[in-house]
């Protein structure tokens, strides 16, 4: 019947034609261009289910492999595949773009077809940076995303200071990459390779491993973030769109995850047990310093910001531990961030769309005049806590059972984190929407209307899914972390 | 006698240099003549000779690739014809041809009415194909002296101008100054060998690492630090530089577009012909050299570029930045760094043809060109085609995958690490961040700037149009198909190393 081997494919080319067919429609249409980008990012979505349907939870190796290309006159032959860890980061990037065009729908009013564009190139990018098997690629991929990213930020952003956030993203993703670039360079010379399964048999010297961990360590450690270098965070995500926002804190924070799991620690196990210490002490810091910044923060999207680094310093936490439940509890802890923290942009952003202002001085009492906005608010906000029967309890716990195992005073500390998270987030929401309504900065409130309902609706059953059963996605990645951990024993 | 049995073979294998130097006498005497002639009023023939300096150079590049012997030493072993030279020379001619297209707008516009700009670019043109095909320490000076007072002519082309006089002199002293520097130690060569030509120093030379004592050959080595650093002047590397923002900011634009591009790719040939082929046994001094110059011009050029409020200038630390990729990839020695340097020396040129296009072609309304790089403010909102053109440009300069200048970047940096050079990699990738953030500014301004006046821009013209467009194409589409480049450039790569 159907071949479903080149569903991959299919998976990423479909937004590139998507991008074809904009550029054909004038400008004069906007609604048909906001519709055919929001269709073609729903197809991508609707055919990468079928993916998680197809998925064979038996085995850890590559699935669905299709040759991408052929670098002609040398060897090397650029293969594209799943498995249990990189399945759900491409599932999560096609649910996540549609809900950011449809987010942005009555938003963005100047240059509508680009932004579609530039988020159908992103969302055509971030699956190739999920499913591509080398090494090299994957860093092509990984840079190529920093084009789009600049512009949507540049461009649709808020305010004026966009333009300085721009740079700090740009910039300092920038410096660690090409620290990155270099250590990828020296094992292609080393190896003759730069193929993953080739690469995960290869044993590299103690002090080799030692540089190249730290090479890949200062690119990752950038794109997580990790504490010294995620000053660039707050800036982007509180000058980018919304949708901007979402994409960010939902899967670009996740390409920094899915290097760890994928290249640092199969590739460099004696490393990543060298440096563990180190990666626990950043991590702690990371979860303790930003929820406390984030009590002085006046605005909405900081703080959430700086949340998104503090639950990242908890992942990092769980892939470290280098024990099932670690890593799983890391990863499903990336895809429960990944839509609670978007789901949370989300909220800010239904209220900035009307009220044109993040500031938490003017809000208050919203629940009086908004109340399913308050309900779906409150929802999030709880599952940010890592309130239980919301995927982040079930996630956090499993890191911290995991780190248990591996040092008790580092999960003493992080345990604490979850008090800081449960202190910033239920004050964010006790002064945005209890108390007195506040009318002597805005007049007129307008509750959620039914398109920015439809955007939180999946977001609301997943989490509850995921809290309540997370045996369905756990299911798929258990063969695939437990073959890692075997690599690194 | 001799001169007899040039009949036979030699003259046909340079048919190209023949051709382009008659028609250039035949254009000279054309306009010339009619120019002067008042009979029919004095007419302009300046876009007439340019265009026929165009079919010139169209022919001439089809007459070198036309070539019916492939290989050979001709006119008494003082220049060489083989694939190596072809592919050089075939690259000149293209860049010539879009230079000479660039500059037709400008000339109409700026009412310079002397049609000797394009006879002295022929000129140039011809000086740099006997400059790729010298095999001889005298032909190499006799065609870098006929490529450089072309050159200074052109720059000082402006007459009512001092702006482009200034830039004129100091062009010509310095220029002539690393001429003699070129004299000096081809002089110093000859005197310590008693050899002028590439085939025969290659020989002698041989195997002089394994030779014990080391006074032997000093002067030999004198010599080539002599021709090293004269060619490094004609490059603009630093240290050797200072003469190149000031030129390039003097000259009239589409004669800094030649500059900035065309002798670039001469005189790199000609670095791979002497240091690869002749002087290879000595890596392990020259390397040094170009090891420090190559980090002192990502160094300079990176940082001095930051400051840099006009447009011209920026791109001549620009080019300052990229000649250090470039010496990288020389000084790394290997036959892979030879592929990325010739890889990153096509893209490069095909970045800088496409960015001057980009400036020849965008006036605002009294005609005049942007000097200032905030005259580009709105281009974004006036232009968004021209402005994302733009943006791709710089994106591909700062090496950005999936563009064109992130593979040539990928293959300098290889060879760099293959030749174990671990500190000018790092130094290189850091300074290609700094590079970075002024690229990205040139970016901002465009799309995020803001400004008082309103500024709109006359339409571009055709020419100039389709050179950014072309440019812009390849730097898009060469991750997709790079086949041809990467297959000659490996081919020819071996060629001369092996």
């Amino acid at each position: 019947m159907f071949e479903y081997s080149s569903i991959l494919l299919l998976l990423i080319a479909l937004p590139l034609i998507g991008i074809i067919f904009l550029l054909f429609i004038p400008n004069t249409e906007s609604n048909l261009q906001k519709s055919v980008g929001l269709s073609v990012s729903l197809l991508t979505f609707f055919i990468s289910i079928l993916l998680w349907l197809k998925f064979d939870m038996s085995t850890s190796k590559y699935q669905f492999v299709e040759k991408f290309f052929s670098v002609p006159y040398s060897n090397m032959h650029i293969y594209i595949g799943v498995d249990g860890i990189s399945l759900f980061f491409v599932l999560l990037t096609t649910f996540l773009i549609p809900i950011c065009l449809l987010a942005s729908w009555d938003s963005v009013k100047i240059h509508i077809r680009e932004y579609s564009i530039a988020f159908l190139f992103m969302e055509s990018a971030l699956i190739c940076v999920f499913t591509v098997l080398d090494l090299l690629f994957f860093y092509i991929f990984f840079e190529a995303i920093l084009i789009p990213m600049f512009l949507v930020i540049g461009v649709w952003g808020s305010r004026e200071r966009k333009i300085r956030a721009a740079y700090q993203f740009f910039v300092y993703t920038l410096v660690g990459s090409v620290l990155m670039l270099l250590g990828i360079l020296w094992i292609y010379f080393q190896v003759g390779s730069t193929d993953i399964q080739v690469l995960t048999t290869v044993e590299f010297s103690l002090n080799a491993q030692l540089i190249l961990w730290l090479a890949f360590f200062a690119s990752l450690a950038v794109k997580i973030p990790m504490v010294p270098a995620h000053i660039w965070l707050p800036e982007a995500h509180s000058e980018a769109p919304t949708a901007g926002s979402v994409i960010l804190a939902g899967v670009l924070l996740k390409m920094g995850g899915y290097g760890f799991l994928r290249f640092s620690i199969p590739m460099f196990p004696d490393a990543s047990i060298y440096f563990t210490p180190l990666v626990y002490t950043m991590s702690v810091i990371a979860v303790i310093y930003t929820s406390l910044t984030t009590l002085r923060q006046v605005d909405m999207k900081r703080i959430i910001a700086y949340s998104s680094v503090a639950h990242m310093g908890f992942v990092t936490i769980g892939m470290f531990t280098l024990n099932i439940q670690g890593i799983e509890g890391s990863m499903l802890l990336m895809l429960s961030h990944g839509i609670v923290s978007s789901a949370l942009f989300l909220c800010v952003g239904v209220v900035y769309d009307r009220h044109k202002t993040r500031i938490i001085k003017y809000y208050s009492g919203l629940t009086v005049k908004m109340p399913i906005f308050s309900i779906i608010f409150l929802f999030f906000i709880m599952a940010n806590i890592g309130f239980p029967g919301t995927s982040s309890f079930v996630s956090e716990f499993l890191v911290l059972i995991g780190a248990f195992k591996s040092n008790i005073f580092v999960t003493v500390l992080a345990a604490t984190g979850v008090i800081w998270g449960a202190g910033y987030s239920v004050w964010l929401y006790n002064r945005v929407a209890f108390g007195n309504i506040r009318t002597t900065h805005i007049e007129a409130f307008q509750d959620v209307n039914r398109r920015e309902f439809m955007i939180f609706l999946p977001c609301i059953i997943l989490v509850l899914l995921m809290g309540i059963y997370p045996e369905i996605f756990l299911n798929v990645m258990h063969v695939s972390i437990t073959n890692l951990i075997e690599q690194t024993q | 006698m001799d001169f007899l049995s040039f009949f036979e073979n030699d003259f046909k294998i340079i048919i190209p240099e023949l051709y382009l130097f008659g028609s250039i006498l035949l254009l000279l005497s054309y306009g010339a003549i009619f120019s002067t002639s008042q009979v029919l009023k004095f007419p302009i023939i300046q876009i007439n000779v340019g265009w026929l300096s165009f079919f010139t150079l169209t022919i001439t590049f089809f007459l070198l690739l036309q070539n019916p012997l492939s290989s050979m030493v001709v006119l008494n072993n003082l220049l060489i014809i083989d694939p190596f030279t072809t592919f050089m020379k075939a690259f000149v001619l293209l860049s010539s041809i879009f230079c000479i297209l660039m500059s037709m707008n400008y000339l109409e516009f700026k009412k310079v009415n002397t049609f000797e700009y394009f006879i002295l670019l022929l000129l140039a043109t011809l000086g740099m194909l006997c400059l790729i095909s010298s095999y001889d320490l005298m032909s190499l000076y006799m065609s870098i002296e006929l490529m450089s007072l072309s050159f200074y002519i052109l720059a000082a082309y402006k007459r009512n101008s001092e702006f482009s006089g200034e830039a004129g002199l100091k062009y010509f002293i310095l220029g002539a100054f690393s001429s003699g520097l070129l004299l000096f130690g081809s002089s110093m060569i000859y005197g310590f060998t008693g050899l002028t030509n590439f085939e025969d120093l290659a020989k002698v030379l041989t195997g002089i690492n394994g030779i014990a004592s080391s006074t032997s050959y000093s002067g030999i080595l004198i010599g080539i630090i002599f021709v090293a650093v004269a060619l490094l002047f004609k490059i603009a590397a630093a240290p050797f530089h200072m003469w190149s923002p000031d030129v390039y900011e003097g000259a009239p634009t589409p004669v800094t577009a030649f500059f900035s591009t065309v002798p670039k790719i001469a005189i790199f040939a000609l670095f791979l012909r002497i240091f690869f082929y002749t002087f290879y046994d000595f890596i392990f001094f020259w390397q040094q050299i170009f090891i420090f110059c190559a980090i002192l011009s990502m160094v300079i050029g990176s940082l001095g570029a930051l400051y840099q409020k006009r447009l011209k200038r920026f791109m001549a630390y620009s080019g300052i930045t990229n000649v250090g990729y470039m010496l990288i990839g020389l000084a790394s020695g290997t036959i892979d760094s030879m592929l990325g340097l010739l890889i990153y020396l096509i893209i490069y040129i095909v970045m800088t043809i496409g960015f001057f296009s980009f400036i020849l072609g965008t006036r605002n309304q009294n005609s005049n060109l942007n000097t200032y790089i905030s005259d580009l403010t709105n281009l974004g909102k006036v232009n968004p085609a021209l402005a994302f053109s733009v943006t791709l440009i710089m994106f591909s300069m700062v090496g950005l995958p999936p563009l064109a200048g992130f593979f040539g970047k990928l293959y300098l940096f290889l060879a760099a690490i293959q030749s174990e050079l671990y500190s000018v990699a790092i130094i290189g990738v850091m300074s290609s961040v700094v590079a970075a953030f002024y690229y990205i500014r040139i970016i901002k301004v465009m799309f995020f700037g803001t400004s008082n006046v309103y500024i709109s821009y006359i339409k571009m013209d055709r020419l100039n149009s389709i050179i950014l467009s072309t440019c812009v194409f390849f730097l898009i589409f060469f991750f997709a198909y790079p086949h041809p480049f990467l297959m000659s450039s490996h081919k020819i790569s071996l060629l001369l190393c092996l």
